[in-house]
């Protein structure tokens, strides 16, 4: 074999190695990560792993997997996990290069051992990026190929849930539907809302007024259902037959659930722009700038408004005292309180548990931030941080 | 940093590229083959000059190399001697490093609207012109090829790694120019196999869409070669001629070969600027 034809080989092999070291360890992050909250237990379903941990103390109860396993990669995870019985119930997502792990998974509460894995028939399907709903009997699971799937994890069959029924939209589904009054109501990338039959899985009507995808998961009060989309619009319409109520034009996308509170609807867009809506009437009642996009739902607890940002920050404001301009906008520094000190991009919702506002990070290697709820100063992190060593002395 | 490339390189293409999507059926391939296109007959002077420039180099490696023997223990004289020539290493790299941002603003492009994860449909959402109407309706873009092909997921079938090696392969070998050193020739020939590997290596995890716009470039990369191969051959052969003519007056023992392959007269030779910047006695200083 010639000279070069030996280098060009050491060489490849080199090149390969690092190519390999590149996709080796965590993965960047490429799902938003997704947290509930129940009692003293906290779940986190973030990135290659779900974590159980005790909000109040911060140690970690357990992992799932317990190890990166190369030969059966699991997750990303993303979504809010949902409490089914003894069960955490997490979908796996969409990783960076494309791959996506296609299952449902339902892990023990106890143990973090997985009791059963959902795949959809066929071994078909896509990622599940926004988690699943339940109403107790089953689990209503959004995927990737634009299927709803009904699972029943009480008729278990070939080792996995039994589908009780499947409905189809024309795109992806990256959004959480609302399960209400017996009805699922489904935003999909089709452009369209879909209001489905619970037990059923029939569709009971359609909106297709948007003209660009609905990722968020509508909020429903007396009747209507309010949701942003894509095409930079707000929607209320009404639940019962899908009619349009108003619509409100607004900067950017909408990618956020909606928060309803004492007749406003609070959410945010790509741009960084929080809106507070009339719900009655859809007129905006105040606008607030942060400096990247809102990704997470705006969260209330008492007279608190809390919204996180991708600009790292996290924003408090008293709903008793919004001070805005003629124009209806608050100034920057009109907040109640502001966090500009955790320093990683925030896309997830947080979690208020007494006077402590839990924060999951989207990327870095501390999970979640606990903060002040009512000063924002930081209190402690999951996971803990290391003991610090003893330096020997000289 | 980021930020500022983005805002002059990355946005645009994401928006360019989405509306040549909604102008061609909404057919993503060939919005990435039109766009590659227009971008690579846009650098094309840029691919021309870095060509010439490469060749003149090659061209002159006999002579470098006798000058480089020749003063090695006075590098002030060095230098000027090698200035003197029209040496300039660097003259190649210019034009591929203007062009190597806007192949990686393309390349960010595509990546931002296949959208594949949450995060990067959420990116696509920051970054879509608000005063270009009805783009957000294109999202998210119909990534499947022939019903087979999911453009946003990596190529099962292993057909679009296989084109990768077998295009940048081609593209490699075309487009590095002949060394007469050995030393050269050698990395020449160790690059042209390690890069098509490397890449197809990367490509067996990747998005099969970046694979579509690696193969395209390198299709039209091989085309180009095609096109402009006249007018390499004749700056290869004036630079031939001039290092020949350049090596005389240096008084430096230069290797026979070069001066017997001797390209046409110089009479038939159209004389150009780069030529006459190489000849000795010239204002080149």
């Amino acid at each position: 074999m010639k000279r070069y034809s030996v280098r060009a080989l050491v060489a490849s092999a080199v090149g390969i190695l690092i190519l390999s070291a590149c996709g080796g360890g965590e993965p960047a992050p490429s799902a938003f990560p997704g947290m509930l909250v129940d009692g003293r237990s906290g779940y986190l379903a973030d990135n290659i792993y779900v974590y159980k941990f005790d909000v109040q103390t911060a140690l970690q109860d357990w992992q799932f997997p317990t190890a990166v396993d190369n030969a059966n990669p699991r997750g990303p995870f993303s979504g809010v996990p949902v409490k089914f019985g003894d069960v955490i119930v997490v979908g796996g997502s969409s990783g960076v290069n494309g791959a996506y792990d296609k299952h449902v998974y339902g892990l023990s509460d106890q143990s973090g051992q997985e009791v059963w894995r959902f795949t959809p028939p066929g071994n078909a399907g896509r990622e599940f990026v926004a988690g699943v709903v339940t109403d107790g009997k089953l689990i209503y699971a959004p995927n990737g190929d634009g299927n709803l799937y009904a699972i029943d994890p009480a008729q278990i069959e070939n080792g996995q849930p039994k589908v009780v029924w499947t409905f189809t939209t024309g795109n992806r589904l990256w959004g959480r539907p609302l399960l209400a009054g017996g009805k699922l109501y489904q935003g999909a990338l089709d452009h369209k809302l879909y209001a489905i039959d619970a037990a059923t899985g029939k569709e009971l009507w359609r909106f297709d007024k948007a003209s660009a995808p609905i990722a968020a998961q509508p909020a429903i009060a007396d009747g209507v259902l309010y949701f942003g989309a894509f095409d930079s619009n707000f929607y209320a319409v009404n639940a019962g037959d899908g009619s349009l109520k108003w619509k409100t034009p607004v900067d950017g996308w909408i990618w956020t659930d909606a928060t309803l509170s004492n007749g406003a609807a609070y959410f945010g867009d790509v741009h960084g722009k929080l809106y507070a809506l009339d719900m009655a009437t859809g007129k905006i009642q105040w606008t607030y700038e942060t400096r990247d996009s809102i990704k997470a739902q705006p969260v209330i607890s008492g007279s608190t408004l809390y919204v996180v940002s991708v600009d790292t920050n996290v924003y408090a404001f008293d709903l008793n005292n919004i001070r805005k301009d003629a124009a209806g906008k608050v100034d920057y520094n009109n907040t109640k309180w502001r966090n500009e000190t955790l320093a990683r991009r925030l896309v997830s919702t947080p979690v208020v548990v007494g006077d402590t506002l839990l924060v999951p990070i989207f990327d870095g290697d501390i999970k979640v931030w606990a903060l002040d709820a009512n000063t924002g100063a930081r209190k402690y992190q999951f996971p803990l941080p290391p003991p610090a060593t003893a330096t020997p002395a000289k | 940093m980021g930020n500022i490339f983005d805002i002059l390189v990355v946005n645009p293409m994401t928006n360019v590229l989405l509306l040549i999507y909604d102008v061609l059926f909404h057919n993503y391939v060939l919005a990435i083959i039109v766009l590659t296109i227009i971008i690579r007959l846009a650098t094309l002077p840029l691919t021309l000059k870095q060509q010439v420039s490469s060749l003149k180099m090659a061209a002159m490696q006999p002579q470098i190399k006798a000058i480089q023997e020749k003063y090695k223990n006075d590098p002030q004289k060095l230098s000027e001697e090698m200035r003197k020539v029209g040496f300039n290493p660097l003259g190649g790299c210019l034009p591929l490093l203007i062009q190597f941002p806007i192949l990686i603003g393309l390349y960010n492009a595509i990546l931002r609207t296949l959208a594949v994860t949450p995060i990067s449909l959420l990116e696509l959402g920051k970054h879509i012109y608000g005063f270009l109407p009805n783009l957000s309706s294109l999202v998210p873009v119909n990534s499947t090829f022939l019903g087979v092909l999911d453009l946003g997921q990596p190529d099962k079938l292993f057909i679009i790694p296989i084109l990768v090696i077998a295009t940048t392969y081609f593209s490699t070998k075309l487009t590095t120019p002949p060394s007469t050193d050995a030393t050269s020739k050698q990395t020449n020939q160790m690059m042209s196999m390690m890069m098509p590997v490397m890449f197809g290596f990367f490509m067996l995890s990747a998005p099969a869409g970046l694979g579509v716009y690696w193969i395209v470039s390198n299709l039209i990369g091989i085309g180009q070669y095609y096109l402009m191969k006249p007018r390499l051959d004749l700056a290869k052969a004036e630079h031939a001629a001039a290092a020949a003519g350049n090596a005389l007056p240096t008084s430096v023992s230069t290797p026979a070969k070069p001066k017997a392959k001797l390209p046409p007269p110089r009479s038939k030779v159209k004389p150009s600027s780069s030529a006459r910047v190489a000849k000795p006695g010239s204002d080149n200083k």
